[in-house]
């Protein structure tokens, strides 16, 4: 079995719609649009089940967290295989394997749970596109860059998603959605939790690999942060989790930086946007 | 014969056509029974799904263009995602201008728990109604009290039972169907 997966060749069925990369990132809207989000309609931009494109828009997410789910179970599954054991820079421990496995376990559940969710939710599984961004995060070389790049970003975004989606459920009177959020919450806190663990014990004696993998970690939060998508404001559609990111390990100030980083990601969407807007007003 | 307009005419940031999405709206207008003329502000900028109903008379409906994309295909006009969104506001939009309907809060002053405590609430539900090429996404919260329709195994672990608390006007069946479920 060939080690080091590309992301082209994960097995789908005919539901399943691939976007690129490309596709997602160069949409000149920008993620939040050219102007950044609302701007003059603060406290307007949560998520919240009165709306009326709140249905589509909760099941539009979900499918994205379904399809980010067998997403994580490749990726834990591939770090299993694509390193020999040891402790060597190159090398996965067998411990750091053991937790990759049961992270696999748990992202087996969370698809079974979020098949049976959409189900729910009157959504046919490949309904939405899906982008393979997670399991690009995976593909890193080095291990500790996968920890960071997944277990601590995106699985923390998980965290940020899942806290969003079980309010949103508890506002709703749906306590189908709210519990399976709960319960999908309590694995991802585990899941970063361990991203926290292995980085501070493979990198305990190499504070380059530790300032790189830590960097890393930066740019798959700006990149995810979609453009102000997330944020710590009512403004943010998706809140970051402070209690739940603290209980998975990560410091005031590591989470402090998030969120920089993602008012640096919605600053960065607006300016964007603005140069777009004058430059359609001068061709127009 | 009601007038259908919609902006802007030309497309920059999605390949949209202005004359689809009209005749989409034509159709849901006959349907739906709602003799007005009908703008359609696009907002082409975003791609964010928010919809809102800018005035009732006239009738001008504000779509951001993520709620007219196809889901499998960025910045491509889905006409059943045009039908779905606009079916849902022109059903609620026949409601209030019913004068049958009553008196009805404003859109901002709706929540779920006014539409639980009875409140005469438009209808949210309505592409129940309208005939479709492929089963609707129906979610409306659909489960706000516990239904035989549960998933078995998540049945043991809810402890939340919410009270029926009748059907509202402009409910369609299959939501209230969930509203009055049984306790599975």
């Amino acid at each position: 079995m060939r080690k080091l997966f590309p992301p082209e060749l994960l097995a789908r069925d005919g539901r399943f719609t691939r976007v690129t990369n490309e596709e997602r990132f160069g949409d000149p809207r920008g993620p939040r649009g050219l102007a950044g989000g609302r701007p003059g309609k603060k406290g307007n931009n949560r998520l919240t089940p009165d709306l009326p494109e709140a249905p589509d828009a909760a099941r539009a997410l979900m499918h994205g967290i379904f399809v980010g789910e067998i997403q994580a179970l490749e990726g834990a599954g591939r770090t299993c295989w694509d390193f020999e054991t040891g402790k060597g820079r190159e090398e996965a421990p067998f411990e750091l394997k053991l937790d990759m496995a049961r992270q696999c376990w748990d992202e087996a559940r969370h698809c079974e749970i979020s098949v049976k969710l959409s189900d729910w939710m009157g959504t046919e599984l490949g309904e939405f596109s899906e982008s393979a961004f997670l399991y690009e995060a995976a593909c890193n070389p080095d291990p500790v860059l996968r920890l960071t790049g997944v277990n601590r970003a995106l699985e923390g975004l998980a965290i940020d998603v899942f806290t969003t989606m079980k309010d949103f459920g508890d506002i709703a009177g749906d306590p189908v959605l709210e519990f399976c959020e709960d319960w999908m919450l309590a694995d991802e806190v585990t899941h970063v939790k361990m991203g926290s663990d292995w980085l501070r014990r493979l990198t305990a004696d190499d504070p380059e690999r530790r300032a790189n993998a830590l960097e890393f970690q930066r740019v798959v939060d700006k990149l995810f942060s979609f453009g102000g998508l997330r944020g710590e404001t009512d403004e943010n559609p998706i809140r970051l989790a402070r209690r739940f990111r603290e209980l998975a390990g990560f410091s005031d100030g590591e989470i402090d930086e998030i969120s920089n980083v993602s008012e640096e990601a919605t600053r960065e969407a607006a300016s964007l946007g603005a140069e777009a807007g004058s430059e359609v007003g001068a061709t127009a | 014969m009601a007038v259908v307009t919609v902006t802007p005419d030309e497309w920059q940031f999605v390949a949209f056509d202005s004359g689809r999405i009209a005749a989409v709206a034509e159709k849901l207008l006959g349907e739906i029974g709602l003799d007005v003329d009908l703008k359609v502000e696009v907002d082409e900028t975003t791609p964010m799904g928010r919809v809102s109903t800018s005035s009732l008379q006239p009738l001008v409906i504000a779509v951001e263009s993520g709620a007219f994309e196809d889901p499998k295909r960025p910045r491509q006009l889905s006409e059943q995602a045009v039908a779905d969104v606009l079916g849902r506001l022109l059903h609620r939009c026949a409601d209030r201008i019913d004068p049958a309907f009553g008196d009805p809060p404003p859109d901002v002053a709706l929540t779920c728990s006014s539409r639980r405590r009875g409140t005469p609430t438009p209808s949210v539900a309505a592409p129940a109604r309208l005939p479709r090429a492929a089963p609707a996404p129906l979610y409306h919260f659909r489960n706000r009290t516990a239904s035989a329709t549960w998933p078995t195994p998540l049945r043991p672990a809810v402890g939340r039972v919410r009270p029926h608390v009748g059907r509202h006007p402009g409910v369609c069946d299959e939501t209230d169907g969930v509203e009055v479920g049984r306790v599975g």
